[in-house]
């Protein structure tokens, strides 16, 4: 829930994705879901001369379950107010 | 569409499964649930390298080993015609009180009917036939507990 | 939510967890991201030669077997010479 929630905040934003078939993707994050699926737009793929295979594809949506790496811009990301409520939820947790 | 309710409405019809492992079985839906699982029968199935054949008459699949199901395009129209003579036999049936709910919402179940070719993809090589068994355990309320073992000669 | 809504009735590029490439129209989809696939072509990539279509007609792919769901813009895919095209197949995806 709380990655889930990081990624809320960072819609609109670019990203660049890494896939666990070595791909890397860039582009704007329009929406994620539940799954962490990611739906990206105005993409480019990094090394595109290798990887021609996505040369028409403006947008797309990855399935969350193969993304091995998303890369965040720093500077939009609260890294102190994400370590409090990961702490939070940590301790909701274990009192579960 | 729902892919589930292509599924559904493709029973009877012949379809190919191909499965995570690349084994391919060739056959007639019997049945299916929301897990895709499947049962076929009259089924051809291929091992992974296309070189071994043998002849179910019933098999179990599991849904989750599937990875995918070609069925023929004609069941795609077949389909989408009768969801839209289903949903103007209930609209007509419902129309007098409701009066102007107009417009189904298309956007949210994209309702497309499928149409199940016959696909048998042709082999060159003779197909050999093994001895199957299939040992099914009927465990009440319609519902088959999958094992099917294969013997083959 | 990241949904599939928008594709459905475009002309779709679907990479599949094994690396294999299929162009098709998304005819429908679900929760678990199963798709199907109407008039679908796989694109078959090689070093040596240029990109091999191979059509497939109605394809109903099961979602966990899916990477990505590109939405194919017609102009630019139609502008690709797809038999200049030399590429390696995509790898296969490896947990």
């Amino acid at each position: 829930m709380l990655i889930f929630s990081v990624f809320k905040t960072l819609t609109d934003q670019r990203v660049t994705v890494e896939l666990k078939n070595d791909l890397s993707i860039t582009g704007v994050l329009k929406s994620v879901d539940q799954f962490l699926n990611i739906r990206l737009d105005n993409i480019k793929v990094l090394d595109e001369a290798r990887h021609p295979h996505m040369m028409a594809v403006k947008n797309c949506f990855i399935r969350g379950s193969v993304v091995r790496y998303v890369q965040l811009p720093a500077e939009n990301v609260d890294t102190q107010l994400l370590e409090d409520a990961t702490r939070r939820e940590a301790v909701s947790q274990a009192k579960r | 569409m729902l892919p589930l309710s292509l599924l559904n409405a493709a029973q009877n019809k012949p379809m190919l499964v191909e499965l995570k492992n690349g084994e391919t079985f060739n056959g007639h839906l019997v049945n299916c649930d929301n897990f895709m699982n499947i049962t076929l029968r009259e089924v051809y199935q291929t091992n992974a390298e296309g070189d071994k054949f043998w002849k179910l008459k019933e098999c179990y699949i599991r849904g989750s080993t599937i990875k995918y199901l070609r069925v023929p395009d004609t069941l795609l129209d077949v389909v989408k015609e009768e969801q839209n003579r289903a949903r103007e036999a209930s609209r007509n049936a419902r129309g007098g009180g409701a009066g102007s709910r107009g417009g189904t919402s298309t956007h949210a179940t994209h309702i497309s009917f499928l149409t199940l070719l016959v696909f048998y993809r042709a082999r060159d090589a003779a197909a050999r036939w093994a001895r199957c068994s299939t040992r099914w355990s009927y465990s009440g309320k319609r519902s088959w507990s999958r094992h099917i073992i294969v013997d083959h000669c | 939510m990241a949904s599939l809504q928008g594709f459905v009735d475009q002309r779709v590029l679907l990479i599949l967890q094994d690396g294999r490439a299929i162009v098709g129209v998304m005819a429908g989809f679900d929760q678990k991201s199963n798709v199907v696939l109407s008039d679908s072509k796989e694109r078959v990539y090689s070093v040596e030669e240029g990109v091999e279509e191979i059509p497939l007609g109605l394809y109903l792919v099961k979602g966990d077997q899916i990477v990505l769901i590109g939405e194919l813009d017609e102009a630019a895919d139609q502008a690709v010479d797809l038999s200049a095209i030399r590429a390696e197949p995509l790898p296969p995806i490896r947990y």
